[in-house]
């Protein structure tokens, strides 16, 4: 038995059981990681000592009967997470040796399981990206073909769960980076509600738009991780006062008679047919076990790029520019002065796609033009929301693609950086409605590349897109990664 | 030089006494070691979020009311953006369409020629934001340090309408301030350590013109003396230029105290564009009416009750005004009349001889080395005649020295007063018998001598009696012999 | 977008570009520009208050100072000296 491929639930098993212990399970995701992330590259650093000092500490626990839902669990987590201690260089020279002095409330929670902490996964650099290649470090690549892309900005995390070099993984979530990377690597991912997760130590991207949230191998895997992470912290303002349910709780309920609407802009002409049609068949399923198929619209999805693009690089703007070189990062050897030693380490340090972003930003906000970008922008975000609502007042949750395409060749659309933009078009109204949603694979192309479906719930409820994505899991003929 | 009207509006910034920081749990007291009050939130480290402080927002609205602003119930924080090392997110969380306070007012008292003026100055706002840093520069090797220990201190800053017509009206206005906020409780207003500072707008017009000129920012001021001087020498430089044709340039300036001149600031010039736009971080601010009504109820007696209470009191105008426009001297004040229920009394005492004492430096008002209940139990001494009026000022001057009680110290010295009525009349026969020819004259009818007994007994019963006993029980024994 | 307001934006950034990377990012960015645009042609205003979240004076932080971090977790990422970041001298 590969005890790599097992489910967070089947291991936790096992390891009460003392069938396996934390350590047999460590070492072998290390290993695996050895044998296979050299082509693959979903890791920028794999704390391998520490993971045994972990798995070792996890397993005095689950001996003496106290273990968590997360003791001696090998995850990865994504390099924008602040680990105290560890690197995290959020896939940029810039913060090539930035070592956090504390953790992250995600990754406290998770260290207060006792899990055990494998490496920091490869990203996009600081979360701008939907490809995994405008990484600094690792250019992470699909373990369905190498020769194409993991997605993003997620991609580590994505490419080593569907890989089976760890468990399970944290990703972060702005406008489908982790859904996306779910869907184009064949996994399932997870963006809760905003304020679901604390984001205290996520780096941040775009403030109103990030959320922390688990990649995993199916929906109630999820579920566990999403259990433990989240919750209202003290740290971030933004945070939920409100109860965290037990997210396994609808599993295995019956979805007869759920309503679920279909908002026709999501399957309109962008769309890869291939794709269209994998989502379309998800849909039928669902109507097959009694779910209702509702017809809907949604007017302002044509705008919903150019609001999101306005809204997270404004964020972003302004979110970069504490990167001087200065107090962390890279630093430059030249300038002077303060004014030319932080343009210039912020040159040296950051790549192509952030400092597009940083620019599309500041023009935004920049006066004269406020009004025009990032004030319509926030209109938009309302107009948004309300359409959302309006939708949720018929229906229980809603079905679309994750992505117009599957996985695309690592060289295709990257030197196009507007085209790429227009591929985010399924996954960032969630984020801009500070909805729940969750990607899981819905079929195969031609090429054997997955398809992923996406299925949005409403604030707060990501227990019943949990429960439908789950059911749909159960029947789905899965295709590993033969890697 | 021809004659303008100067158009001056003023930008403070005051501290706010909070325990912790504004967005975080440091400490938010003065000074401290270097960078030995940050943690990863103030001091800018990725991936951190501000926290708001209930206390910060709380006193931001307490100055609202003091300033008679309007309050806005549904608050938003903003972000400036801008680079400067002693800002380490690059940007300030600031507020700027919607601010805690709005549309208030405050009235100034000043003189010019020794004519008493009143006035007017609008506030156009009141916001809450956080502190920055403090830069140490390092002439020897070149660089500058940056402390980050201040980053996050709350700070309110209150912005006037442009109705500030010259340096004294300016200086009334900002000492008004200081004192409001100090009233409040909100601020401690030391300017000599930053807690309250200073920023002058300031244009000139000519009394024809319809449209304000150009106007100058003068930033940091931290002082009373220093906004009065810098504006002053704005007004000449720009009148100057005026009337050589030349042209104002908009621009921020610094106020050289050694040289009393304003210079250009060239290197805050670099970008005016702040960008600002909703702090993300940080959901908005609401109030209900209960909680806004709570806060005033916070509020403690302001200076213009404290005035109308003193006069009420039956303190003249001219000694309740000095009084009140030191809160610490009036809150002295209140402990001794407290201590002592004659407040006429007190205020003599405390405005002729206290005040003259602090005013000679011989004692500070923020360190006094006795206690408003000794002081007031000194002035009660004199007024029931247990010392002295004249030996009060002895046994004052020793408590300034040193401190103590006043009693003890009077004591001490002799100088306390007992009436003991035993010892005096053992003391007026001791000095009858030894003055026997004089007591015969007296009652050979010569009453001069009575000046001579009185006299030699007021010697002998020095600090034991008052001389209106020992004259009483002279005369009784005079006329009993 | 043309190239002086590339400029303009890079010195807000804080970027710097040589000139033929300046020619590549006005051109990459005029084309983004035209995504972003197709907002311009919807005409809504944002309400800030319809983004309320209801947050009360009573939900915010209690003042509590609670202890700071040592100062060398604070500078361990920094270029430092006396306890303090280093920066080139600024002159004001």
């Amino acid at each position: 038995m590969d005890i790599t491929a097992l489910k967070i639930r089947d291991m936790r098993n096992m390891l009460d059981k003392k069938e396996i212990s934390a350590a047999e399970l460590t070492d072998a995701y290390l290993k695996r990681i050895t044998e296979i992330d050299g082509k693959l590259e979903s890791f920028i650093t794999v704390t391998a000592d520490e993971a045994k000092a972990d798995a070792a500490k996890a397993q005095e626990i689950i001996d003496r009967g106290e273990a968590s839902a997360l003791t001696g669990i090998p995850l990865a987590i994504k390099d924008n997470i602040c680990t105290d201690g560890v690197k995290t260089t959020c896939a940029s020279k810039m913060l090539e040796d930035f070592v956090p002095p504390y953790n992250a409330t995600a990754m406290e929670k998770l260290n207060s399981n006792n899990i055990v902490m494998l490496g920091k996964a490869s990203m996009d650099e600081f979360a701008m990206g939907g490809s995994t290649q405008t990484s600094a470090f690792k250019k992470t690549k699909n373990p369905y073909d190498l020769n194409r892309v993991p997605g993003g900005s997620s991609g580590g995390s994505a490419a080593a769960v569907s890989a089976s070099l760890c468990a399970a993984a944290l990703g972060s979530d702005t406008g489908g980076s982790i859904r996306q990377p779910a869907s184009f690597c064949g996994v399932t991912g997870l963006k809760p509600t905003y304020g679901r997760v604390s984001r205290y130590g996520l780096v941040a991207f775009a403030s109103s738009l990030d959320q922390i949230g688990p990649i995993a191998k199916d929906a109630h895997d999820c579920a566990i991780i999403l259990n433990e992470i989240s919750g209202y912290d003290y740290h971030d303002g933004t945070s939920a006062k409100r109860d965290v349910p037990d997210f396994t709780a609808k599993i295995g309920q019956s979805i007869a008679g759920m309503k679920i609407a279909l908002p026709k802009e999501f399957y309109a002409d962008g769309i890869d047919d291939e794709v269209r049609n994998a989502v379309t068949e998800a849909a039928k399923w669902y109507e097959k076990q009694g779910a209702v198929l509702v017809d809907c619209s949604m007017p302002s999805l044509k705008y919903a790029v150019a609001a999101y693009y306005l809204i997270a690089s404004a964020e972003a703007s302004s979110n970069l520019s504490r990167y001087d070189g200065i107090k962390y990062g890279h630093r430059s050897e030249f300038g002077d002065s303060y004014n030319d030693l932080i343009c210039n380490s912020r040159s040296e340090g950051f790549g192509d796609e952030v400092k597009r972003r940083i620019l599309l930003g500041n023009y935004a906000l920049s006066s004269g033009y406020y009004d025009a970008y990032y004030g319509k922008a926030m209109a938009l975000k309302q107009k948004i929301r309300e359409e959302y609502a309006s939708i949720f007042e018929n229906c229980d949750i809603i079905l679309t693609p994750t992505a117009p395409t599957v996985a695309y060749g690592v060289n295709e659309n990257i030197s196009d950086p507007a085209k790429m933009y227009q591929a985010d078009i399924c996954t960032v109204t969630v984020n801009i409605a500070s909805l729940p949603g969750i990607s899981t694979p819905c079929g195969y192309d031609k090429n054997g590349m997955p398809i992923g479906m996406s299925i949005i719930g409403k604030h707060w409820d990501e227990a019943t897109i949990i429960q439908a994505a789950d059911a749909y899991e159960k029947q789905f003929e899965y295709v590993p990664a033969k890697i | 030089m021809s004659a303008y009207i100067p158009v001056i509006g003023l930008e403070i910034h005051a501290e706010l006494l909070t325990k912790s920081k504004v967005f975080c749990t440091c400490s938010a007291e003065f000074g401290g070691d270097k960078n030995t009050r940050c943690c990863p939130v103030c001091s800018g480290m990725p991936g951190t979020l501000p926290i708001i402080n209930q206390t910060a927002v709380e006193y931001a609205v307490k100055a609202g009311f003091a300033l008679g602003c309007d309050i806005n119930k549904f608050s938003v924080f903003d972000r400036k953006n801008y680079f400067y090392p002693d800002l380490p997110k690059a940007y300030q969380i600031s507020q700027l369409n919607l601010p805690l306070c709005i549309n208030g007012l405050v009235p100034i008292e000043y003189e010019v020629n020794g004519e008493k003026k009143t006035k007017n100055i609008r506030i156009n706002r009141i916001h809450l934001e956080e502190d920055a840093g403090k830069l140490i520069h390092d002439d020897l090797n070149g660089v500058s340090l940056a402390d980050y220990n201040r980053c996050g201190i709350p700070l309110i800053e209150i912005v006037t309408e442009p109705d500030i017509g010259s340096a004294d009206e300016a200086k009334a206005f900002v000492e008004k301030i200081a004192l409001l906020l100090q009233y409040a409780g909100v601020c401690d207003c030391k300017m000599e350590q930053g807690s309250l500072r200073c920023d002058v707008n300031i244009s000139i017009m000519k009394p024809t013109d319809t449209e304000f000129g150009t106007r100058a920012e003068i930033k940091n001021l931290n002082s009373i003396k220093a906004i009065g001087r810098a504006i002053d020498f704005e007004i000449y430089r720009q009148s100057k230029l005026l009337d050589m044709g030349k042209r104002v340039v908009q621009e921020t300036r610094r106020f050289d105290d050694n040289r009393g001149e304003t210079k250009s600031m060239r290197s805050k010039e670099d970008a005016h564009d702040y960008r600002y736009f909703p702090e993300p971080d940080i959901l908005q601010v609401n109030f209900t009416d209960e909680d806004l009504d709570a806060i005033r109820a916070k509020l403690p007696e302001m200076p213009y009750k404290r005035l109308e209470r003193y006069l009420a009191d039956g303190l003249n105008e001219n000694d309740a005004k000095i009084i009140v426009n030191q809160k610490v001297l009036s809150d002295f004040f209140d402990s001794a009349v407290k201590a002592y229920a004659n407040p006429k009394s007190v205020c003599n005492f405390l405005i002729g001889e206290m005040m003259r004492r602090i005013n000679l430096g011989e004692v500070s008002l923020e360190n006094l080395p006795f206690t408003a209940e000794q002081f007031a139990k000194l002035v009660e001494m004199a007024d029931t005649d247990k010392v002295s009026k004249n030996d009060a000022k002895d046994v004052f001057r020793t408590m300034c020295e040193k401190g103590g009680d006043p009693e003890e110290i009077a004591k001490a010295a002799g100088l306390l007063i007992t009436n003991d009525t035993g010892k005096v009349i053992e003391v007026i026969d001791e000095v009858l018998a030894a003055n026997d020819k004089a007591v015969a004259q007296y009652k050979g009818g010569d009453q001069k001598v009575f000046g001579f007994l009185m006299g030699q007994c007021t010697k002998a019963l020095k600090g034991v009696c008052t001389p209106k006993v020992i004259k009483e029980e002279l005369e009784k024994k005079l006329k009993s012999l | 977008m043309d190239l002086e307001m590339v400029k303009y934006l890079s010195k807000l950034g804080k970027l710097n570009f040589t000139d033929e990377e300046l020619e590549k990012v006005a051109g990459d960015m005029t084309s983004i520009i035209e995504i972003m645009d197709t907002i311009k042609e919807i005409d809504i205003t944002y309400d800030p208050l319809k983004d309320n979240h209801n947050v009360y004076l009573n939900g915010l932080r209690e003042d509590k100072a609670m202890e700071s971090f040592p100062t060398e977790k604070i500078l361990q990422n920094a270029v430092k000296s006396e306890n303090c970041f280093v920066v080139p001298k600024v002159v004001e």
